[in-house]
């Protein structure tokens, strides 16, 4: 600590000479050396940290964090500033050259170097990713040209894993102040503005982490090119699209840490890749595990499909069919072909009682009206076939005919049956005798010309329709009664010797008729021989055949 | 020629001389009566013989005063029995009054002969338009042995009430004689009972034939 600067440097250059792998390892005088160097360039960035409230660096007896804590303090607005410049810069290219060009006494080649790199990535620098590439590959640059102050305060913040950032010299830093600043401020206003302000400070552990790595596995400090190309193809790599590579690719060191670095940077591109990222060697992947499931879902569904389906999914169903009692167990909808039975509420009743109370006052029912059977007209006369031999002659038939044809009033009236015959004499009797009560005048009774029995009724009854007077007189004489002579005796008073004489009597007659008969019949026999030998004249009795 | 009868008869306008024939002027037509059934035949008797079948000779001589009668009075025709000859002979009177008496009482008398009752051949006699037809079983199908005896059978009927009904409904009569059938009605009702005989002896059951009779009866009857 006697000369601060440059046992700093010293200290600065026996880190950097150190083998990577004895960093690894803790070691009290590596942290001292690692101390001292962080004081020295504390002290080298201190005259351009206005606000720092520590003049050095205090190491002694201080924890990695607290150190840490301290250059933080110093750092912050010295970045702030540094942007600042640097977006000025921005827009003002032509400032930058001229400083470029004022302070071009150190390090031309490193200078012109820069300028390229500055013209390159400003005027290249058209996507942000690329100029905070950038502006993370000139922090990076600029860290490893000149001793990286920032390096080399972030490598002593992370003093417990006992890596040391390598400073490089610290070069031209008052000859590239501005530049250097303005580039820092430039890139960190882009860096805020892609990711924020608190994407910087893990960028920053990100890149250091990234470049510890890298640096360690490639270093080449005068190829900054190479190192760039590197780091910028790393950072694209890392930062820009996520590669497949990177999650399931060689690179299976990375892999972890790359996860994290990468789930801190973007979250659009890693957000799902993030999830999937996991190592094959493990288990599967979500992807798969999600195949996996998809597979088994099929295989089942086709295994489903080849086995019979159940008998709710067939077709016709008999009860033979399907299992015992299964019916019950499903829900099955019927067409029910029938009305259902309306159920009976108080409205329903109430209703139909109103109707009814209303129809009985109005009077109106619906009785069934009887339909008379008596026909409107009358029936049909219809000719029964009579199967008799016919009483009448062919003669009278055709008379009666040729009566109706010519006068139909002096018809007799025909009719089919004699019981219609009867009944029709009854009933124009009947009308005969009404008529003759309800007339005025007097109409005698028509002469139906028909054998008539005379009845022996009394006259009186004939001809006096309203029986004023009853009399016994007969209608018939008593000769017409009966015309006997002699004693009549009733069959019961005669006597045997009265029958006898009867008897006799009766032969004697029948005798004597027979004998007239047979001498009649021989007469004519004989008259009929003589007839056909003589004349051939007709007998005008014609008592041929007697 | 009996002149005698002929100028006596008829009437000859004799245009008398005096008067003079006019000239170009036809003569008068002359006037004539109408001619007598007796001088039908200038003067002569016409005769009409029927003969008379065995089976019909004592049915004949039961009803002789029944056909004597009206032929006689009636209609003026002298009729007498020709017992050798077993024949009917019929012979104009001069006091016919019409010539086609005597071939009504021709008629007649020859219905009877076929069968029919004289209350029902009477009717020939008081009816101008009556005829009789005959004609046998085997005009209308050749039938032999015991078909022709169920179709005789079938004509008649039980009790013959067949031939009552056909009789009846058609205003006919109807005389089955073994295989002859004759038929005694107007032409009309000649015709249906002839076809219902003829269905009946084709073969068609009596209520076939009693449908169709009534259909006829009833139409017969309409039309009075």
């Amino acid at each position: 600590m006697a000369k601060p600067s440059e046992t700093g440097m010293e200290a600065l250059h026996h880190l950097k000479s150190t083998d990577p792998p004895a960093l690894l390892a803790p070691s009290p005088t590596l942290s001292q050396t690692a101390r001292t160097a962080s004081q020295h360039l504390f002290s080298c960035l201190k005259p351009y940290a206005p606000k720092s409230p520590f003049d050095q660096l205090l190491t002694d007896g201080f924890d990695a964090e607290q150190i840490w804590q301290q250059i933080d303090l110093l750092s912050q607005p010295l970045l702030s500033t540094l942007r600042r410049q640097v977006k000025h810069l921005e827009k003002h290219p032509e400032e930058s050259k001229i400083v470029l060009k004022k302070e071009n006494e150190f390090l031309d080649g490193e200078r012109k170097i820069l300028e390229e790199k500055e013209t390159k990535r400003f005027d290249d620098d058209v996507d942000d990713d690329d100029m905070d590439m950038d502006m993370d590959e000139f922090d990076d640059e600029e860290e490893e040209e000149e001793g990286g102050r920032r390096e080399s305060e972030k490598g002593e913040s992370e003093d417990e894993s006992g890596e040391m950032v390598e400073g490089k010299g610290g070069e031209g830093i008052e000859d590239k102040f501005l530049k250097i600043k303005e580039l820092e401020e430039y890139l960190e206003e882009d860096e805020a503005r892609e990711y924020g302000l608190d994407r910087k400070k893990k960028k920053g552990e990100l890149k250091l982490e990234e470049e510890e790595e890298e640096e360690e596995e490639e270093e080449d400090e005068e190829e900054e090119d190479d190192d760039d190309d590197e780091l910028d193809d790393e950072y694209e790599d890392a930062e820009e699209n996520a590669r497949y590579e990177d999650f399931f690719g060689a690179k299976k060191k990375t892999v972890p840490k790359r996860k994290s670095s990468l789930s801190n940077g973007s979250d659009e591109d890693s957000g799902l890749n993030d999830d999937g990222a996991v190592e094959k060697k493990g288990g599967l992947s979500t992807h798969e595990k999600q195949l996996e499931k998809l597979q088994s879902e099929i295989e089942q569904m086709e295994k489903a499909n080849l086995e019979p389906k159940t008998w709710t999914m067939r077709g016709e169903v008999t009860a033979a069919s399907r299992p015992k009692n299964s019916a019950l167990e499903v829900d099955l909808d019927f067409e029910h072909n029938v009305r259902p039975a309306p159920v009976i509420t108080e409205e329903i009743t109430a209703s139909i009682e109103d109707m009814i109370k209303q129809r009985i006052i109005e009077g109106r029912f619906d009785d069934i009206q009887k339909v008379s059977s008596l026909p409107s007209t009358a029936p049909k006369e219809v000719k029964q076939l009579d199967e008799n031999k016919s009483k009448k002659g062919l003669a009278e038939v055709y008379e009666e005919e040729y009566i109706q044809k010519t006068n139909p009033a002096a018809a007799p009236i025909s009719f089919s049956d004699e019981q219609k015959k009867e009944a029709s004499i009854l009933f124009k009797k009947l009308c005969l005798k009404l008529d003759a009560l309800s007339h005025f005048h007097f109409a005698p009774k028509p002469v139906i010309e028909d054998m008539s029995i005379q009845a022996n009724v009394p006259a009186l009854a004939m001809e006096e329709i309203a029986p004023t007077a009853v009399s016994d007189a007969a209608m018939l004489a008593p000769e017409e009664v009966f015309s006997g002579k002699g004693d009549i005796k009733e069959e019961a008073e005669v006597t045997q010797a009265e029958r006898k004489r009867r008897r006799a009597k009766k032969k004697r007659k029948f005798k004597a008729e027979a004998v007239k008969r047979m001498t009649k019949k021989a007469r004519d026999n004989t008259a009929l021989l003589n007839h056909n030998e003589g004349n051939h004249l007709s007998v005008p009795n014609g008592g041929l055949f007697s | 020629m009996q002149t005698g009868e002929a100028p006596a008869s008829m009437e000859v306008e004799a245009i008398p001389n005096g008067l003079g024939i006019q000239s170009g002027s036809l003569p008068l037509k002359p006037k004539f009566e109408p001619l007598k059934a007796h001088e039908m035949s200038d003067g002569r008797v016409q005769f009409r013989k029927v003969s008379v079948p065995p089976h019909r000779y004592s049915p004949l001589k039961k009803a002789w005063m029944e056909i004597y009668t009206p032929i006689y009075e009636q209609m003026k025709v002298d009729i007498r029995m020709n017992l050798k000859g077993r024949k009917v002979e019929l012979k104009t009177r001069s006091d016919t009054p019409d010539v086609s008496n005597l071939q009504k009482c021709a008629d007649f008398v020859h219905a009877f002969m076929l069968g029919f009752d004289v209350v029902d051949a009477i009717a020939l006699l008081r009816l101008d338009e009556l005829f009789v037809e005959s004609f046998e079983i085997k005009d209308v199908k050749t039938l032999r042995g015991e078909h022709l005896s169920r179709a005789i059978g079938r004509l008649s009927g039980k009790g013959g009430k067949t031939k009552f009904a056909i009789e009846n409904a058609t205003k006919t009569r109807i005389v089955i004689a073994d295989t002859k059938i004759h038929i005694l009605g107007s032409f009309q009702n000649i015709k249906i009972g002839r076809d219902s005989l003829c269905s009946l002896i084709l073969g068609s059951p009596a209520g076939k034939v009693y449908s169709k009779l009534r259909q006829v009866a009833a139409r017969l009857a309409e039309t009075f």
